[in-house]
């Protein structure tokens, strides 16, 4: 009798055990309730998830997100959610789990179009609001395949940050602007400084984007042709573009002017040093006015100045960082009340108060016109001028994938750190193994990126400012 | 059937179908693209053999595996004697061997990510607090590059042992506390002195359960890849890239808000070179312990 009971109790629990694990699995629970919300009484509510990583900004966009949803005359209640690190894998789970938000910052746009996560914005938002973006909806960036599925907001732009003090002490009353000239400064400054522990220049290597920070910056500015190491008029690689940034750095390597432990540095560690005034010069974005008066507040005297190029010409543009904002997912109930919550998001007083709190810097003509001078101690520095502009996309990342053998920016690292490699031994294995897996990617239809001849970097100079 | 194996059967129902679930259904689902050209969309691309030969020329993927028998062997050597010699003393009545097997095992239960993050401050080169005291003892006279690429291996295998230890004593202590005393006494009546205890009586005496915890700390060791990810992301220029971080990688490249195209495909057919590498080395453990078995 008792083991008939254990048996049945077994077999029991064993069942709800496994219809409760289909039911998980098999849930179609959105990040919102997909379903207007009924309630006795009160008029339904159309529920929106945004899904967000950007956590400078948050307590304010989520007083804005407030103001919507109590103010909105259609029923739309947005619930605004901050994601914290790997944000794309937490997008990519979302996503098969059928979880996925209705509206979602993006961070790779390739990635999310190529897998079906984003919708159509064209047609679902207002012509008027599109005609704001003429001119400026980058294929592969805000468009793929005549398709736009999101659009731009504001940008990192790059400049050199130095510390003001250190370089006049050094005997300078200029920041360089030719390469020779940065090489020069940081010696003179680890000569004035080194019994204080302060050095002349900084990166963080312990990723790649201790080279690509500053070789982007000054590459883009430098070439006429080029981005990511791609050619846009000849459609392939040609790392060459990085031959005088990589040089340079390794002289400030090889004279002892970069900060000890930089090739195990990460970016929040060196900005601790530049707080401390303990780093002559680094290069890097937008963000740093925010971080210096948040994160590690300093009284240090630092400005910033273009990015040195090799003999202070300037070809180019300097890169700007503009991916999309914001984008409407293809699995969303409610995609017109996304797309009017998408509208309030690009409403001109709300972009205009952003910029002018200095909380991010605009790549749209209509707020830059009207904004005021932001307000962040240092992002004046960092406003658009006529040297800065957004390129096309390039085929690196996929690129990378069929890509056999160390990544270019692990080979420069190790070329700026020990130089144990010709540079031209190292550009040359890049453009040859680039090639071959650029080939690959194109052949298997992974990407369709192809050669413009008539790109110049040039003719983007003045597109984002004067 | 007999009504007491149908509920056998119902019992270990649950924990089948989980295995199946989160356990075989994975491993069947990245074998299929061990063949295929994946990055996630599209539609997989069948290539046959392809993932296989390039893992074959794949000179990154195979640093990466003379890395971790570096980073493995370093970890096994340093860890295995020390948590011996430690449970072997805290297994004696001392005073206050409870708060010390407690310190001891505390790092097992902080996260390797966390303490990692901890290790970086502490270790790093500009102010860190090792060098710091070196510094001022003048025991160095320049700061040691813990992470540089002379030494980021080293400062990863101390890591590692810190974490780990504590762990091993553990399992060594529940070892230790089968074999009876009256054996030991015996031996102390014939003037057996502590190196010839632990020699003669105490690595015999533990036998299977010290074949066991070699064996789960070989492929613990072999498989780690947490704290480096933390600590360097496999550099400076791949001296401390292991298999497994060079795997996850190709699943799941290291960045928020970057691009995050994935290789599922070849990453497939690396986590199967991995697994066998792996299964080798612990089969040949296995083999080898049952002929000193039989030797002995």
């Amino acid at each position: 009798m008792k083991k008939r009971m254990l048996a049945r109790s077994s077999f029991l629990i064993c069942c709800l055990l496994v219809t409760a694990l289909t039911l998980a699995a098999c849930s179609t629970n959105k990040g919102s309730d997909p379903k207007p919300e009924e309630s006795a009484g009160a008029t339904p509510k159309t529920k929106i998830a945004y899904w967000t990583a950007d956590r400078h900004d948050m307590d304010y966009m989520q007083k804005k997100v407030d103001e919507y949803n109590a103010t909105n005359t259609d029923n739309i209640e947005v619930e605004m959610k901050v994601m914290a690190d790997n944000y794309n894998q937490a997008v990519e789970v979302a996503f098969a789990s059928n979880q996925a938000p209705d509206v979602l910052k993006i961070y790779d746009f390739q990635t999310y179009v190529n897998k079906g996560y984003l919708t159509q914005l064209d047609g679902l938002l207002s012509a008027d609001l599109m005609a704001k973006f003429d001119g400026l909806l980058v294929d592969n960036v805000y468009k793929l395949n005549g398709k736009v599925y999101t659009l731009p907001n504001t940008g990192q732009f790059w400049r050199l940050l130095y510390n003001v003090d250190l370089m006049e002490k050094a005997g300078y009353s200029e920041p360089p602007k030719t390469l020779d000239e940065m090489v020069d400064a940081a010696k003179k400054i680890t000569e004035q400084g080194k019994a204080e522990g302060i050095y002349g220049f900084a990166s963080n290597f312990k990723s790649g984007s201790g080279f690509t920070r500053p070789a982007f910056a000054s590459g883009t500015l430098d070439s006429e042709t080029g981005h990511e190491g791609y050619n846009f008029q000849t459609g392939e690689f040609d790392f060459g573009m990085y031959r005088d940034i990589s040089e340079a750095l390794r002289q400030i390597k090889v004279d002892g002017s970069l900060l000890p432990g930089a090739e195990s540095l990460d970016i929040d560690p060196l900005r601790a040093q530049f707080a401390q005034g303990k780093i002559g010069m680094y290069v890097n974005h937008s963000g740093e006015p925010a971080v210096y008066s948040s994160q590690f507040p300093t009284d240090i005297n630092w400005s910033t100045a273009p990015v040195p190029t090799k003999d202070g010409v300037i070809d180019g543009v300097s890169w700007v960082n503009a991916t999309g904002y914001v984008g409407i997912s293809d699995k969303s109930e409610n995609k017109e009340a996304a797309a009017k919550f998408v509208e309030y998001l690009y409403s001109e007083d709300l972009r205009v108060d952003y910029q002018e709190k200095g909380l991010g810097l605009s790549v749209l003509p209509f707020v830059n016109e009207k904004a005021g001078k932001p307000e962040l101690k240092g992002i004046e520095g960092f406003l658009p001028t006529q040297y800065d502009g957004i390129y096309p996309a390039t085929p690196l990342s996929i690129t990378e994938t069929k890509l056999e053998g160390k990544k270019a920016a692990d080979l420069f690292n190790e070329y700026i750190l020990t130089g144990n490699q010709d540079i031209e031994a190292v550009i040359s294995d890049l453009n040859s193994r680039y090639g071959k897996a650029l080939a690959a990617a194109r052949s298997e239809g992974l990407t369709d990126i192809k050669a413009d001849p008539s790109f110049s970097a040039k003719k983007l100079q003045g597109t984002l400012g004067k | 059937m007999h009504r007491s194996k149908l509920g056998a059967y119902l019992f270990s129902f649950p924990s089948f179908f989980l295995t199946v679930a989160l356990g075989l259904y994975p491993i069947v689902w990245a074998l299929r693209y061990m063949f295929f050209d994946y990055q996630g969309y599209g539609t997989p691309r069948f290539i046959g053999l392809d993932n296989f030969a390039r893992v074959g020329r794949d000179a990154e993927f195979w640093h990466s595996v003379g890395n971790t028998f570096v980073y493995a062997g370093g970890k096994l050597i340093i860890t295995l004697p020390l948590s011996l010699i430690l449970a072997v003393i805290l297994n004696r009545k001392l005073r206050g061997r409870h708060v010390f097997r407690a310190i001891f095992f505390l790092p097992t239960i902080f996260s390797a990510s966390v303490m990692s993050i901890v290790f970086y401050i502490v270790f790093n080169s500009y102010n860190g607090v090792i060098n710091q005291y070196l510094l001022k003892l003048g025991i160095v006279s320049a700061p040691v590059d813990w992470l540089g690429a002379g030494m980021a291996m080293l400062t990863t295998i101390i890591i590692a042992v810190w974490g780990a230890v504590g762990n091993y004593m553990l399992l060594f202590l529940a070892g230790l506390q089968s074999i009876p005393e009256d054996i030991y006494e015996a031996a102390s009546l014939d003037g057996v002195n502590p190196a010839q205890r632990l020699w003669y009586i105490t690595i015999p005496m533990l036998g299977p359960v010290l074949q066991m915890i070699v064996m789960l700390a070989i492929t613990v060791s072999l498989k780690g890849y947490e704290s480096i990810m933390v600590l360097t992301e496999g550099g400076p220029f791949g001296k401390t890239e292991v298999m497994y971080l060079y795997l996850y990688k190709l699943f799941f490249p290291l960045t928020t808000t970057g691009t995050s195209v994935q290789n599922i495909g070849y990453g497939s057919a690396v986590g199967f070179t991995t697994a066998v590498i792996v299964g080798l080395i612990t089969w040949m453990y296995f083999w080898m312990s049952k002929k000193l078995n039989s030797i002995y």
